[in-house]
């Protein structure tokens, strides 16, 4: 009768732990997802200022920033502190703008074409990692695993007052990481009213070469694809998840881009033919973790050269750089 | 005698004595069952072996068998149903722990598996696997006719005082002098440059790092501050290759992952 008690009792201690334990279960899973949903949405809305660092191999790199929301658009600063003077901005960009990684990151699902569809937790695992204190404020770390080998994964720690990203780790396929960065010194929300920094964006003292065009086509609208009818390249092969998230047609200069992303990772795809770029030699480059593959090829004896940037892995890049094929010999569109 | 017999013999002195293990007296149960008719059965043997045993000890002896009236009495006995329900509920019991042993080393393991890639943060952040520029060495056959130069060391220039690399570097890959015509390093630069920063400008409203991804781009600057941004990092193997496109591509990029942090790299 004692054994049979006691047989029961570790029954139920058992299934107990597996109850208690665990990330396969649905609770802390949400709350990671809840964190990066918050984090997408407090990385828009907030007001904050601060500097971080940039780390790469070894190289550090430290850089201020500021972020102001005013009237509901925002303006963004960044100068590099050390190095050659360095700074640029960004005005004017809209608070409501809903990008393809913003409605991604905030768990919506968005059609790549007839049968895929993009959703950030198909192609990552999150975890809570447990607590921490950066730049002086305590943190919530999520690690973001990638489900396959076409992407990298991250650490992100996410400030549980505000939800603002205070750092992010790229991580790659051998859990090692390969570039941080990470905030020393953050001032979030009313503090941020530095007139002597901030003024700076709303004056024309900054020449216009600083200026980073906003680009407010890619914004979307009511879940419609990005508008790419008038590219005559197709990818044949994209890593799965990624959806396009910008287009640009053939500029001045003779050059047009594609760019994807999957709610995280983020790659572009230059097509160009113009003269310069013609001569280029076929080229695979990294800068930070970002890498760049040229390839060349031919349509109607013109030269193109086609080139994947992005912090994707270089086997990735590479398979998309040699699956981008003109639309007309495609066999279907 | 035969081999079978003879283990059987000795299961069964063994059970006498108390002393089978589990083995025998699973054999020995299973020969009384098929057996039981044979002239020199098991339980024949068993009879005498007791017998035997009793006079040596000079117990009485009665050459009875209450065997086939044992068996009729428990033929008479009521029988006890198992209630089917209580039979699976042992069953699922059992298979409840089994299960529950399997769950927790499958949490365990994917906890485990999950944690360890993030024990590996900032320690080992100076020796970070430079698995790209390993993969460099690599697309040569995607790419046969082209060379892999690694800009990092170039346009990340802002590596203030890394002044590891003063020593002169020896050439990594040498570019075949035909294509040296077709381009000039500057322009290379300069593209890739452009399309860096055009990159990370999508990257940048794309990719929920505000600002963040600015900071891995060098702004798009004129050939002269290029080659001064990059003296301060790679100053040696600068002096050392020949200034002219023409002349053999010797680029501190690759050689400078011999120098500084990656050097220290150990794997």
């Amino acid at each position: 009768m004692l054994v049979k008690v006691l047989k029961n009792i570790k029954l139920a201690a058992l299934i107990a732990a597996v109850f208690v334990h665990g990330p396969l279960f649905a609770e802390p899973m949400d709350s990671a997802h809840d964190l990066m949903a918050r984090m997408a949405k407090a990385s828009k809305e907030l007001s904050y200022k601060g500097l971080f660092t940039y780390e790469f191999r070894g190289n550090l790199t430290s850089v201020k920033v500021v972020h102001l929301v005013r009237d509901g658009q925002t303006y963004e600063r960044i100068v590099h502190m050390d190095g050659p003077e360095r700074e640029l901005v960004r005005r004017g960009d809209d608070m409501d703008c809903m990008r393809a990684s913003d409605m991604l990151l905030r768990g919506n699902v968005l059609k790549i074409n007839d049968d895929s569809y993009s959703h950030l937790q198909d192609f990552y695992s999150f975890y809570i990692r447990g607590d921490a204190r950066i730049a002086g404020r305590a943190v919530s770390v999520v690690n973001v695993i990638p489900k396959d080998k076409f992407r990298y994964g991250y650490i992100v720690a996410i400030d549980k007052e505000t939800g603002l990203m205070l750092q992010s780790i790229l991580i790659n396929s051998q859990g090692k990481p390969m570039e941080r960065f990470q905030f020393v010194d953050v001032s979030i929300g009313a503090d941020v009213d530095d007139v002597e920094f901030t003024s700076a964006l709303f004056s024309s003292e900054i020449s216009a070469s600083d200026d980073i065009d906003v680009d407010q086509s890619d914004c979307l609208k009511a879940n419609q694809p990005v508008n790419v009818s008038s590219s005559q390249w197709v990818p044949k092969w994209l890593p799965p998840g990624f959806v396009l998230s910008s287009y640009q047609p053939v500029d001045a200069e003779g050059q047009e881009s594609l760019m994807y992303t999957d709610g995280l990772a983020v790659f572009s795809v230059f097509i160009d033919y113009a003269e310069k770029s013609r001569l280029l030699p076929p080229v695979d480059a990294n800068l930070g973790a970002t890498v760049a593959v040229l390839t060349k090829t031919s349509l109607n004896n013109q030269q193109y050269a086609i080139c994947v940037v992005g912090e994707i892995p270089r086997s990735t890049a590479s398979q998309i750089a040699n699956a981008i094929s003109p639309l007309l010999a495609s066999p279907s569109p | 005698m035969s081999d079978h017999e003879e283990r059987l013999a000795e299961s069964l002195s063994a059970l006498m004595d108390g002393e089978s293990t589990e083995l025998e007296t699973h054999r020995i149960l299973k020969e009384v069952g098929t057996e039981s008719g044979a002239k020199d059965s098991v339980l024949s043997k068993w009879q005498r072996y007791h017998m035997a045993s009793s006079v040596m000890s000079g117990d009485p002896v009665a050459n009875i068998d209450f065997s086939a009236a044992i068996s009729a009495a428990i033929d008479e006995e009521e029988t006890h149903r198992i209630n089917p329900i209580q039979r699976f509920a042992g069953s699922a019991g059992r298979f409840g722990i089994a299960a529950s042993v399997a769950m927790v080393a499958v949490l365990g393991m994917q906890q485990f598996n999950t944690v360890a890639p993030s024990s590996s943060d900032a320690v080992q952040f100076a020796e970070v696997a430079v698995d790209a520029a390993q993969q460099n060495t690599g697309p040569a056959i995607q790419f046969p006719s082209g060379f892999q130069p690694n800009i990092q060391a170039r346009t990340v220039s802002v590596g203030g005082n890394n002044r590891a690399s003063q020593q002169p570097v020896m050439p990594a890959i040498q570019v075949r002098p035909a294509l040296n015509q077709q381009y000039s390093e500057q322009e290379l630069r300069a593209y890739l440059n452009d399309i860096m920063l055009k990159h990370s400008s999508h990257a940048a409203l794309n990719s929920n790092q505000g600002m963040l991804p600015f900071a891995r781009v060098t702004k798009s600057q004129e050939g002269s501050s290029i080659q001064d941004a990059e003296g301060s990092y790679t100053k040696g193997a600068e002096g050392s290759s020949t200034q002219d496109a023409e002349g053999s591509y010797t680029k501190g990029a690759e050689g400078s992952y011999s120098n500084g942090a990656e050097g220290s790299r150990d794997d």
